[in-house]
Parts: structure tokens; sequence; C-alpha cells
């Protein structure tokens, strides 16, 4: 099945980027049967607008996708803000970077983020599982850092260990999240932006010549 | 008082929010039960509880799976955010208290949960463990609350064969606590052959039970003050 009309519709309705993986070596048993992750970005800071953009993309897709029988669920871009439901367990069972690494719209960087060619890793991320049979795009297999070690000497907290990420073993540590939660909760008291963020200004892919607003 | 083509109306509603898993319809139909001025029990268990049935249903046809399932529960849950708080107290005279929960190894919390809010709008004092819960903790429970009755819900073939040990561990502690058993693959023939005192097939019934049940507690213990 084609997947062109769906991804030229989510495009025209705002969206970044639009790609299809196989993400069945992803799936538990719980979701299993939804092999297609539609991986949805924009291109702006994940804050609230962003999120309510993503929500309603994401919407559109599953009702697209339900007019033609198919099943689908949605994980938000933001899973703290549903707390208190009982569908919230499975977000944590997926993971946004591994869509978009399996639909070849990036990498994960030695910064442990979804690194993407065009906007680096500025991009606010969303997936619509679904169990519609389309033809998936090829997956991305290989980072394509290089030797650049940037985020690796400007990240204050030493997380970002300087591995390099591969499809083939992608659950390799390659942040350690300890150490950069430690920094943020300290942060927390005197800053307004406790998460200091350098691994994503410091990435050159980031810093490409596109126009990241705050917005 | 609303006539009986919008009460049907209104419960379908309902039924229909959980079996298409729209929190947003649940939660008008149950803002819409209110208005119309139905009773809210009522709306709770032939609306929300007839879709839950259904999906159950539907999960075994295998045309449902965990996710829908999970929202399904979820617009349960959010027509009865609003209609729970509407329940008639009923005031039955009796008073007790009651230790209820999910026997280990079984996450199904929701027939627990509607079991559990019967209880409270009869006014009975509810210790509810949740669900998952270790068999001991409702014998420890139970004597450090000195609770008259235990409720035991399983959902699940498996998780339900831990009910006779914890029947057997509270009569031994302590003969004088009622215990009423639970949940879809368990039945009064279980129940009787584990020792249990009660069972109930649904959360009105179970209700019935427990306030027979209590009554029959008190009395008994009564006669034995008054013996001394
Ligand atoms: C620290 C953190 C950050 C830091 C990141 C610092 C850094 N250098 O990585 C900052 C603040 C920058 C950040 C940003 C974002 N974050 Co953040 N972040 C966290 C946090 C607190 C900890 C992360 C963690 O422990 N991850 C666990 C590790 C093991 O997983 P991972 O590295 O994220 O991902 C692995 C897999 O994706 C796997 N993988 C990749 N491809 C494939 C393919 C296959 C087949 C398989 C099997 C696996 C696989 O490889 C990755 C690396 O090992 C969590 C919240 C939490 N308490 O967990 C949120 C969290 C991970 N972030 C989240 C999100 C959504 C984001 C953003 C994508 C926000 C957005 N929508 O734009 C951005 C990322 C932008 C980008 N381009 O990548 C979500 C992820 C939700 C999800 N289902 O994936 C979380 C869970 C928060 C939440 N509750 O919503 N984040
Ligand atoms: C919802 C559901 C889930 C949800 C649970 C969410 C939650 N927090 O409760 C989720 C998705 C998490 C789930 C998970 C699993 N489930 Co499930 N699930 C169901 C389902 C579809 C509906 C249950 C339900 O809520 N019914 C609605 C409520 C209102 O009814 P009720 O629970 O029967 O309660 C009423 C009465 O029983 C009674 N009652 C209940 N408790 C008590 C207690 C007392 C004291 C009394 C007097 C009365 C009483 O009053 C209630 C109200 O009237 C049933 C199918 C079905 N037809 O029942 C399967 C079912 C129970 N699940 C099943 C299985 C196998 C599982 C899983 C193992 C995974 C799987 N293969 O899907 C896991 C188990 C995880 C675990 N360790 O527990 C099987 C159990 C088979 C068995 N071994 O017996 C069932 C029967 C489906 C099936 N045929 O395969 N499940
Ligand atoms: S957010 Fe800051 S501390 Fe955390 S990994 Fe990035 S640079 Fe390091
Ligand atoms: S800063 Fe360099 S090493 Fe770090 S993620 Fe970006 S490209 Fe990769």
């Amino acid at each position: 099945m084609d997947a062109e009309p769906l991804k030229r519709f989510l495009k025209t309705e705002g969206a970044t980027l639009v790609g299809i993986g196989d993400v069945t070596a992803a799936l538990s048993s719980e979701i299993i049967h939804l092999r297609r992750g539609i991986a949805i970005a924009v291109n702006r800071n994940l804050n609230r607008e962003t999120v309510d953009q993503l929500i309603r993309l994401q919407a559109l897709a599953e009702g697209w996708l339900r007019a033609k029988g198919y099943r689908s669920l949605s994980i938000p871009a933001d899973s703290d803000r549903k707390k208190d439901k009982m569908i919230t367990k499975l977000y944590k069972l997926f993971c946004h970077k591994t869509a978009a690494t399996c639909s070849g719209l990036g990498w994960v960087g030695k910064n442990g983020l979804l690194i993407n060619r065009e906007y680096g890793s500025k991009l606010s991320w969303a997936t619509v599982l679904t169990n519609a049979p389309f033809r998936a795009d090829a997956p991305t297999s290989q980072s394509e850092c290089g030797d650049c070690d940037l985020c690796v000497r400007h990240c204050p907290s030493g997380a970002v260990k300087g591995e390099h990420w591969t499809l083939a073993d992608p659950l390799k540590e390659i942040v350690s999240y300890e150490k950069c939660r430690a920094l943020k909760t300290r942060r927390i008291s005197h800053s307004s932006k406790p998460n200091c963020g350098f691994c994503i200004t410091v990435c050159p892919y980031s810093r490409n010549g596109n126009n990241h607003g705050t917005t | 008082m609303a006539d009986e083509a919008r009460k049907k109306e209104i419960y379908e509603k309902l039924r229909n929010g959980v079996i298409q898993y729209d929190e947003d319809a649940c939660r008008e139909g149950a803002q819409e039960a209110l208005d119309a001025g139905l009773d809210a029990n009522e709306a709770i268990f032939d609306g929300l509880v007839s879709g839950m049935e259904e999906v159950g249903r539907l999960f075994e046809a295998q045309e449902y799976f965990v996710p829908e399932i999970l929202m399904c529960a979820d617009a349960l849950y959010a027509g009865l955010d609003i209609l729970k708080p509407h329940c008639k107290q009923m005031d039955l005279g009796v008073r007790g208290s009651v230790v209820i929960g999910t026997v280990e190894g079984d996450v199904h919390d929701i027939g627990k949960n509607l079991v559990k809010m019967m209880f409270d709008v009869a006014g009975f004092h509810v210790y509810d463990l949740g669900r998952d819960v270790p068999l001991d903790k409702f014998v420890d429970e139970q004597l450090k609350t000195d609770s008259e009755l235990v409720c035991l819900s399983a959902m699940m073939t498996t998780s339900m064969v831990g009910m006779p040990t914890v029947i057997e561990k509270i009569k031994a502690k302590n003969p004088d606590c009622m215990i009423m058993i639970g949940g879809a693959p368990t039945s009064k023939d279980l129940a009787d052959k584990w020792g249990a005192d009660g069972y109930a097939e649904d959360a009105s019934n179970a209700l019935k039970e427990a306030i027979k049940m209590v009554g029959f507690l008190k009395k008994l213990r009564d006669e034995k003050l008054n013996k001394k």
C-alpha cells in the first residue's frame, strides 16, 4: 500500500517531515500488530503549541486510517501530559526516535538525539502506529556523525559518551541520562530552562542555516 | 424526569462511547444523564458497564487488542468520574468496613473498582489495596483494620488459584471475618469449595450480599456479647 497520499496530506497540514517505518523489531507483545510507525516531525521547539500541533496532525492521520478501516495508536509527543490515563502505560513501550530511524528520517547522534540531515536535532516528533500495510521507507542503518565530537566536548555533565549508534545495536547506551538528569535537577531551582540542551545547539547539523525559531 | 426513549438514547450513547473509546462522548453522555435527572447508578451500569461487557466480547473475538481495551477503559472512567459523585448515598442502616483488592498476578481492576464504588455509596468504609496484591497483604490488612469483610477479585483462571490460600489464612487468624469472592472466572461453586462466605456475579449483587453478610456478622457478635 502506497503511503504517498497520507504523507502529502500531513505535509499540507503543516508537517515538516513524514516517514513510514517498519518498526516490527521494536514492538512489544501488546502492540505487535501495529507494524508500521508513521514518524511525524515539525520544525519547531517542543513547547505547548508544538505539542498541540503534533496532536492535531496525529488526529488527522488517525482519521485518515480509520476511514480506510485500519487500526492506529498515537504515541504523544509529550506523554507526561496524560499521566493518569490507562493508555499512558503503553506509550513508554515505543520511542519516537525508533520510528524516525526506521523510516530513514535520521540517525541517533552521539548526543542521543534523532538527527536529520537537513534539520539536525531541532525537530519535534510524534508517532502514529498502525496496522495499515504501507510499503515502508528504507531505514537509516548508521550514524553520520563521523569524527565530530562537539556534543561530547560541550556537554557540561559529561553525559555524552561519544559512541556511534547503529541500527544493528540500537539500544546501546549512548548518553548517560542519569548524568543529564542530575544536572537538570540541580538547575531546576535557579533556571527557568533546566534542560541545558547544549547537545542540541552545538550540533553542526542543527545549525545548518535553518531557521529554528523559538515559536 | 426523562421519558423512556430519551433514557435509552443516553444509555446507548454511554455504551457506544465506551465501545468506540470516545472519552468525549462518555463525558457528554454522563452530563446528559445528570441533566435529564436519570439515576447515576443506573447510567453507570446500564450504560458504561454494558459497553465494557461488549468490549470484553470484542477482545475475545480478536476484534480489539490491548490498546483499544485500555482506551475503552479510559472512556469508561471519563464517564464514571462525572457520574460517581452523583450516585445516591444509600442509608442502609448497616455500617462496616471492607478490605478489597485484586489478587496477586492480576492487574484487572475495572470490575473491582465498580464493586468498591458500590460499597462507597452504601456508606461502607473501604480499604482498597489496589491490584496485583500479594496474598499476605489481605491477611495483614484485615487484622490491622479489623474489617468485617474481605473482598477478593480475580479475572484470570491463573490468578484466582491464589484465593483459597488467602481464605484459609484469614480464617485461621480471624474466623469471625467474612470473605466474598468475585470476578469472571469465579463462581458460587468455587466460593463454596474454597470456604468463602459469599460470591456475587456483579457489583450490585456484591453489595446486596455484603449487607446480608455484615448484618449476619453483627448479629452473631451481638449474641456473643449478650451471652457474656
Ligand atoms: C534527557 C531527555 C531529553 C534530553 C536529551 C538529552 C540527550 N542528549 O539525549 C533533551 C531535553 C534534549 C530531550 C529532547 C527530546 N526529548 Co526527551 N527525554 C529525556 C528523558 C528525561 C530521559 C531520556 C532517557 O532516559 N531515554 C532512554 C534511552 C534508553 O532511550 P533513547 O536514547 O531515548 O532512545 C533509544 C531508542 O530510540 C533506540 N532506537 C533508535 N532506533 C531504533 C530502532 C530499533 C529497531 C530499535 C529496537 C531501537 C531503536 O536507540 C536510542 C538510543 O539508544 C526522557 C524522559 C524519561 N524519564 O525517560 C525524555 C523523553 C525520552 N524525551 C522525549 C521526547 C519526545 C523528546 C523530544 C523528541 C521532544 C520532541 N517531541 O521533539 C526531544 C528530542 C529531539 C530529538 N531530535 O531527538 C520522550 C520520548 C517519548 C517516546 N515515546 O519516545 C520522553 C520519554 C519524555 C516523555 N515523557 O515524553 N530529551
Ligand atoms: C479490560 C481487560 C484487560 C485490561 C485490564 C485493565 C484494567 N486495569 O483492569 C488489560 C488490557 C490491561 C488486560 C491485560 C491482560 N489480560 Co485481560 N481482559 C480484559 C477484558 C477485555 C475485560 C475485563 C473487564 O474489565 N470487564 C468489565 C468489568 C466491569 O467486568 P468484570 O471485571 O467481570 O467485573 C464485574 C464482575 O466480575 C464482578 N466482580 C469483579 N470483581 C469482583 C470482586 C468481588 C468480591 C465480587 C463480589 C464481584 C466482583 O463485578 C464487576 C462489576 O459488575 C477481559 C475479557 C472479558 N470478557 O472479561 C480480558 C481477560 C480477563 N484478560 C485476559 C488475559 C489473558 C489478559 C493478559 C494476560 C494479556 C492478554 N493476553 O491479553 C493480560 C493480563 C495481565 C495480568 N497479569 O493481569 C483473559 C483471561 C483469561 C484467563 N486466564 O482466565 C480475558 C478473560 C480475555 C480472554 N478471553 O483472553 N486485560
Ligand atoms: S541536555 Fe545538557 S547535560 Fe543533558 S546531555 Fe545535553 S548537553 Fe549534556
Ligand atoms: S555534535 Fe557532532 S557528534 Fe554530536 S550529534 Fe551532532 S554531529 Fe554527532
